[in-house]
């Protein structure tokens, strides 16, 4: 126990079972790292590559002011309008379609009404067909989302105004559509019920 | 997206309106520039680039009767409507 050539190895034995432990370690604390870096790399890519049909980065204000149009690229937007079964209102588009060019604000109009004699509260939510434009599809401001309260009787104008990103024009996936349909649904807003916000699948 | 049955299917998240909801017109305030407006998308094939006086006059309403904030018409898409700009660009 004493022996020197003994006591070196058991020495060096020590020595290599540290580095290995030290390796391990430093696997484990990268695997850990990597796995809470890979939510946003994630959301990264998916806003790359528009995976999932993800909101692709950038909506403001200024963003709108500083767009050129595209002059060249015209998209035919269609409209359709749908209400819930429970749902008594009449719903409809004021046009069938517009032509568009990304990178243009537009104005379109749906039109609802409550025939029934009691006042009723309606909410809507929207898909877009084909499913990958839906990402260069930018509301500016609609009547979905929130609780839209029409009186007995009562008919009104919902605009929506939007505007189609202009880097539409860019994505080779979106060379061969030129026709972008936007659904609104309505639902009725059950009292004290919290929508949340629906996901398709 | 966490697992594997979801990557072959498509998945659509709609995304709330940047400024929100407008309010509703119950009083029809600004009906008539909407029937202009749609008035001129009738005559021109529906094409919204020939109609934008229109509907930036629409949407001046709504802002002057309160049933839409107040926003610069450059940052609404109109500054080529707008004289300044125009002149400007000239």
């Amino acid at each position: 126990s004493s022996n020197p050539f003994t006591r070196a190895q058991e020495e060096e034995r020590r020595r290599q079972n540290k580095t290995t432990l030290t390796y391990v370690a430093a696997v484990a604390v990268g695997m850990l790292g990597a796995s809470y870096a890979a939510v946003p790399l994630y959301r990264l890519y998916c806003q790359t590559t528009g995976l999932g049909g993800s909101a692709v980065a950038g909506h403001a204000s200024d963003k709108i002011e500083n767009m050129v149009p595209v002059k060249d690229r015209i998209i035919k937007i269609s409209f359709n309008a749908d209400v819930h079964a429970s749902l008594q209102w009449n719903f409809r588009p004021q046009q069938t379609e517009i032509y568009v060019v990304p990178g243009e604000t537009a104005l379109a109009f749906y039109r609802a009404k409550n025939p029934t004699d009691k006042p009723v509260i309606g909410i809507s939510t929207y898909n877009i067909v084909p499913f990958e434009a839906g990402q260069y599809f930018n509301k500016i401001q609609c009547f979905c989302f929130e609780e839209q309260r029409l009186n007995p009787q009562e008919e009104v104008d919902m605009p929506v105004f939007f505007y189609i990103d202009p880097e539409f024009a860019e994505d080779p996936r979106m060379i061969k559509v030129d026709l972008i349909t936007l659904s609104y649904t309505f639902f009725e807003a059950k009292e004290g019920h919290k929508l949340p916000v629906p996901g398709y699948n | 997206m966490s697992t594997a049955m979801n990557f072959g299917t498509k998945s659509f998240q709609p995304r709330p309106p940047d400024k929100g909801s407008f309010p509703l017109d119950h009083l029809g305030e600004c009906k008539s520039f909407k029937e202009k407006f749609m008035k001129c998308l009738h005559n021109n094939n529906f094409e919204n680039a020939l109609c934008r006086k229109e509907s930036k006059e629409y949407l001046e309403c709504r802002m002057e009767r309160k049933l839409m904030l107040q926003e610069p018409l450059e940052k609404l898409g109109f500054g080529d409507l707008t004289s300044g700009k125009s002149e400007a660009k000239k």
